[in-house]
């Protein structure tokens, strides 16, 4: 096992800029994700580590060793795709101990491997099969196999829980969360859902456009994104963002014309300042409090226990979700009375970056 | 059956018969007496079936030479097709080379000049060489068809970068993939192109009879045509000669066209 260290990764495919100088350290035994929007070229930096892209500039450690210019096979990296990437050609037994045939490892070394990852996985039943008579649980199960046969490094996923249905990805989810826990290795993992994100890292790394956004502990980011777009990014539904300008008498006031207030890092503005606040639908509340406003349920999403609830003040607005527990009282077209606890704001300049986060 | 399921399967069965019929009966002549075939009206089936024109074949026009001659030249043709098309189809489908794109544009222009076209500067260019009347001139035109090369890459571009990708991880070297992922993978297309070469160069006429003078050299259809020519009249010994020319390639065909037919239909099945 070892940490990695990506420094001033950057990757240009013709004009177009990819990677723009992205630094990265993951310690050893870390599960990171890197999560973004598709595009944003968290999978052009996955495999850049794992070596299948060459990158423009920048350089990659793993361990103590420098692989930027190293095939793939040296850098003691496995890598988990998409597509699962089997040999259909081969059985489970084959596809698993592939790289050590090449490796020309000894039998009994080869049989020892495959054996050991198939306990692990469970998948010692299905190991004289081919591909194609396997589901796609089972295929992913063998191209992890198939990774752990190789003792790598470093595990790279990229996006390996895309191509299953839902009831299966947050087993596999489950799953990914215990082998890490089970084997230790330092794994780095990409995905656009941020749920996966959310739930399997140790440290998640939001990445747009070819740079880092913020680098954090799940909690950190959801509890203090460093911008708009993270905030955005992570949770569901996603956090509403309100224009508002400081007002004279140091409340928010927002477009329609009402005022909310503010934590107290809203004083060191001055009075005409835009910004834009942030607030969670669950941190919203529902019922009569000194601060709380009249708000129209324009359409609820009911989820069994939950419901999510879109208040609208003035019409053609931008409605606020709201999400609460369901006790079927609510209906579309009510008026409630909705309060935004100044401690549970979130503020924000109009550089779109965070003044200060709630808790500071 | 409903009646409509009746009558296709009714037409088809003639259009298999007026398609099989005349194979049938070069076989059925091919055991005639000399001159029964020509009878009015001809018989179907011989009276006394004899393997005299066989004998007359192997024996006296020594077509056995002619032969071993198609075999080796379809045979040899057919091997180095496939060494060197299938390399190129998947080094222009999926290894990433400077005038890649290109050059199989350009390849694929040249498929609209028909081959005879090229005979000539061939043939100068081979004199010039000292490959004529050699089997050696023969097999040159085979050696990488650009319709072969076409067939291998289109097959292989429904091979996922991701598999190949993950040969490279596990430390397969190009060859390694090559040999171990995707030769595999291909089987049905290498049947496929195959079948096609050795049908294609085990009946070609034009090329050999220009490029092979010598008697000792010419292949079956060459032979059969000088043949049918001194024996115009025979129809006997001149059906003996095709089954011998059409029997091998046929009963290959038959053997392999399971093969055959799923690499002719992967391209629209595949996704």
């Amino acid at each position: 096992m070892a940490g990695l260290s990506i420094q001033g990764a950057r990757k240009s495919f013709g004009t177009t800029e990819v990677l723009k100088g992205v630094s990265i350290d993951v310690a050893d035994g870390e599960f990171t994700v890197i999560v973004g929007p598709s595009g944003c070229g968290k999978s052009t930096l996955l495999r850049a580590v794992a070596g299948l892209e060459e990158l423009t500039g920048g350089s990659i450690v793993i361990g103590d060793r420098d692989v930027t210019s190293l095939p793939p096979s040296e850098r003691g990296i496995a890598m988990v795709f998409q597509s699962y990437a089997l040999y259909p050609h081969l059985t489970v037994r084959e596809n698993m101990a592939f790289g050590l045939k090449i490796a020309k490892a000894a039998k009994s070394e080869i049989d020892d491997a495959v054996r050991r990852a198939a306990e692990i996985l469970n998948i010692e039943a299905l190991l004289d099969r081919k591909p194609a008579a396997l589901s796609g649980g089972q295929r992913q199960r063998v191209a992890i196999g198939r990774a752990i046969v190789r003792q790598p490094q470093i595990f790279l996923f990229d996006e390996p829980l895309s191509n299953l249905d839902a009831d299966l990805r947050v087993r596999m989810r489950y799953e990914f969360a215990s082998l890490h826990r089970q084997l230790g290795t330092t794994t780095l993992y990409v995905t656009h859902d941020q749920v996966e994100a959310m739930t399997l890292a140790d440290r998640i790394i939001v990445l747009r456009d070819g740079r880092i956004e913020q680098v954090g502990t799940p909690r950190e980011l959801y509890e203090r994104p460093a911008n708009i777009f993270v905030a955005q990014f992570l949770g569901t539904p996603r956090m509403n963002i309100l224009p508002a300008t400081i007002g004279t008498d140091g409340r928010g006031a927002l477009e329609d014309g009402r005022s909310i207030a503010l934590p107290p890092l809203a004083a060191a503005l001055g009075a005409g300042t835009p910004l834009s606040i942030g607030i969670r639908p669950e941190d919203i509340a529902i019922g009569n409090a000194p601060d709380a406003l009249p708000f129209t349920i324009r359409f609820i999403e009911r989820l069994g226990g939950l419901a999510t609830l879109h208040l609208g003040g003035r019409e053609g607005d931008e409605p606020i979700a709201c999400q609460l527990r369901d006790d079927g009282n609510l209906d579309e077209g009510d008026t409630v009375l909705a309060s935004l606890p100044p401690a549970h704001l979130h503020l924000f300049g109009a550089d779109g970056q965070a003044l200060r986060t709630v808790g500071e | 059956m409903s009646l409509r399921r009746w009558s296709v399967t009714l037409f088809a069965a003639l259009v298999a018969l007026v398609t099989i019929a005349p194979l049938l009966w070069m076989v059925s002549v091919s055991f005639m007496v000399r001159g029964e075939a020509a009878q009015f009206p001809p018989p179907l089936w011989p009276a006394n079936p004899t393997l005299e024109n066989y004998r007359l074949l192997f024996g006296t026009f020594g077509v056995g030479r002619f032969l071993l001659n198609s075999v080796l030249i379809s045979t040899l043709a057919t091997g180095l097709a496939l060494l060197f098309t299938i390399p190129a189809g998947y080094a222009f489908a999926k290894l990433r080379f400077k005038g890649r794109d290109a050059i199989f544009r350009m390849l694929v222009a040249a498929l609209v000049v028909p081959g005879q076209v090229g005979m000539l500067p061939l043939f100068l260019e081979l004199k010039a060489m000292g490959l004529v009347n050699s089997y050696a001139g023969a097999l040159v035109p085979w050696l990488a068809g650009i319709f072969g090369i076409f067939l291998v890459r289109q097959y292989c571009l429904s091979i996922p970068d991701e598999m190949l990708e993950a040969a490279r991880i596990d430390g397969a070297s190009e060859g390694q993939i090559l040999r171990r992922i995707v030769l595999p993978i291909l089987t049905p297309i290498i049947v496929t192109l195959a079948v096609y070469v050795f049908l294609s160069s085990w009946n070609d006429f034009m090329w050999p009879l220009i490029i092979l003078a010598d008697q000792d050299l010419v292949t079956l259809p060459v032979a059969l045509a000088v043949n049918s020519r001194q024996n115009v009249q025979d129809y006997e010994i001149m059906m003996a000669g095709a089954v011998v020319t059409t029997l091998p390639v046929l009963i290959l065909f038959l053997a392999l066209q399971r093969y055959y037919l799923s690499g002719l239909l992967t391209g629209s099945v595949k996704g």
